[in-house]
């Protein structure tokens, strides 16, 4: 059985299990869409009450809000087990079980758990990207492609910090709540145009965390608007590559990790 | 009736809040990060549209942000974990056992949850965000002192009847883990309940004018938003007098509805695995 045949049993048994309650699995369902169309209304409140975000109208800052919300939900729908590495794995020492099996760790904390319940933010984001494409004015052809390529560059990178965040827990051995910082404030962060931060926070979110590669400057390159700071439009067209750069980065630290692995438990 | 086992069950529960130090630090930093990226996008939409007449200064809207950012741990954001664990592995037997009026018991126990947990990040934040945050210079976007002694004194007063309604609506999570059976669904429904409508997401002056007075007139507005207004001296429509009714009024409400939904709750369970 190669590694994709087994992926996808681990995740068919994951999906049935998520019936099992389907109660519970309704409710998060439901409260999943609910969270993030109410993190909408508020900024479509501030829109209301401002005029603008700082100068961007309603469909760029929907384009943005969009495309970092249906990337966070793909990394989401993958990355469960990374996610609770810490404890369910590190803590109670079965990490050991995994190490025994003949096949990568990380396919096999991919197959942990295939989560459904980001199909709510899935679902609303992609209705508000539909939205923002309808409202701009400029939609450029170069879309069609950059889309897809923009949305996979922003799961491979949040996928890359729920990895680095699961190669934390090697060091601090329960997960902690601080990395919610890359992740869930990555996506609040990245839901702003970039040009409302202070400089420090602008190098730091293309350079060292690429969220504005995998976001803003292909939402720029999408929508033809040229950016204020000075980059140059092509720049988004590539710039979703170092989503895939960052990915990379936190395998090597993953496999640094895994290699000086001493167990906590039984 | 006595009251000493409901306070072994609050200072049990708050012991367990104090235990994780470092848990506290990290949401330390996680709290400044959220706060800084708020400020600087508040910052821009006001500075690019400064004839707009808000509600708020911009001043206010950051104090806000830093009160709600500090709190955030005693918003209401799901059941409490012992219990919804407790339900769905039919431990939840021995608490229905036990010789106390299980509504308190429940409750000084949730309140202290929050309590352990929002305290002492409150402290932290605070001192980083006001008196520090001045000192390097940082005057415009710090945390304001309260507007004055009167205000400081009614905000201490209702940020206790906040952390109340806070806890009440805790226990009405519990009582939709007993009867669903696993805590997940309060989680996925309590916490973006709590954070849009208790002011946490966006200040809830700041929202359009038809649903401002809704907004204030709902229970998530007790715990922090109200006690946040008087903190800062800004206007309440009907003055302190109303700003402390409505938080009276729904600790009543949530305390008497909640105690007959989960009488009724209780008397119809089966229990799993038990």
């Amino acid at each position: 059985m190669n590694a994709f045949t087994l992926y996808r049993r681990m995740a068919g048994a994951s999906i049935k299990a998520q019936l099992r309650y389907p109660g519970t699995f309704a409710l998060q369902l439901v409260g999943n869409f609910v969270t993030t169309l109410l993190s909408f209304f508020g900024i479509w409140s501030l829109f209301h009450r401002f005029g603008s975000i700082a100068g961007w109208d309603i469909g760029a800052v929907a384009v943005l809000y969009g495309l970092v919300n249906v990337s966070f939900s793909v990394a989401e729908t993958l990355g469960r087990g990374f996610d609770v590495f810490g404890s369910e794995y590190v803590k109670t020492g079965s990490f050991d079980r995994l190490l025994l099996r003949p096949r990568s760790t990380l396919v096999l904390l991919l197959g942990h758990e295939l989560r459904l319940r980001p199909i709510g933010r899935f679902l609303q984001g992609a209705f508000v990207l539909g939205a923002g494409f309808w409202l701009s004015p400029h939609v450029s052809w170069n879309t069609v492609w950059l889309l897809p390529w923009a949305v996979t560059g922003g799961a491979v990178m949040f996928l890359g910090i729920l990895i680095g965040q699961a190669a934390l827990c090697f060091i601090t051995v329960e997960g902690l709540e601080v990395v919610n910082v890359l992740t869930y404030g990555g996506v609040e962060a990245g839901q702003y145009p970039l040009t409302m931060f202070a400089r420090w926070l602008r190098r730091f979110l293309t350079w060292a965390l690429p969220l504005s590669a995998v976001c803003y400057y292909p939402a720029l390159a999408m929508l033809n608007h040229p950016d204020p700071l000075g980059m140059p439009l092509w720049f988004g067209l590539l710039s979703p590559a170092m989503g895939f750069v960052f990915l990379a980065l936190m395998v090597l630290w993953w496999r640094r990790g895994v290699a000086g692995y001493v167990s906590s438990g039984s | 009736m006595t009251i000493r086992p409901y306070v072994t069950s609050f200072v049990l529960q708050w012991k367990i809040g104090l235990r994780y130090r470092l848990a506290v630090l990290a949401g330390l930093v996680a709290q400044m990060w959220f706060g800084a990226i708020s400020l600087m996008a508040y910052a821009a939409v006001y500075h690019h549209a400064p004839d707009v007449n808000a509600p708020m200064t911009l001043r206010q809207a950051m104090t806000y942000t830093w009160i709600q950012q500090s709190f955030f741990t005693l918003l209401p954001l799901g059941c409490l974990p012992a219990i919804g664990e407790a339900a769905k592995s039919g431990a939840i037997v021995y608490d229905l056992l036990r010789p106390v009026d299980l509504w308190n018991w429940w409750l000084s126990a949730s309140l202290a949850r929050l309590l352990g947990n929002a305290v002492p990040r409150a402290l932290l934040l605070a001192l980083v965000a006001g008196p520090l945050a001045a000192l390097v210079g940082l005057n415009g976007w710090s945390l304001a002192p309260p507007a004055s002694f009167e205000a400081a004194l009614l905000a201490l007063v209702s940020f206790i009847l906040g952390a109340f309604i806070s806890a009440s609506i805790v226990m009405w999570w519990n009582i939709v883990a007993a009867r669903t059976l696993s805590p997940l669904g309060t989680y996925a429904v309590g916490t973006p309940l709590a954070v849009l409508l208790s002011g946490m997401l966006l200040p809830l002056p700041l929202y359009p004018d038809w649903a401002r007075d809704l907004l204030l007139l709902q229970p998530f507005a007790g715990i922090s938003d109200i006690p946040i207004r008087l903190y800062m001296g800004m206007p309440i429509p009907g003055g302190v007098v109303t700003a402390l009714g409505i938080q009276c009024f729904w600790l009543l409400a949530l305390t008497m509805i909640g105690r007959f939904w989960m009488n009724r709750t209780i008397s119809r369970m089966e229990l799993q695995g038990a």
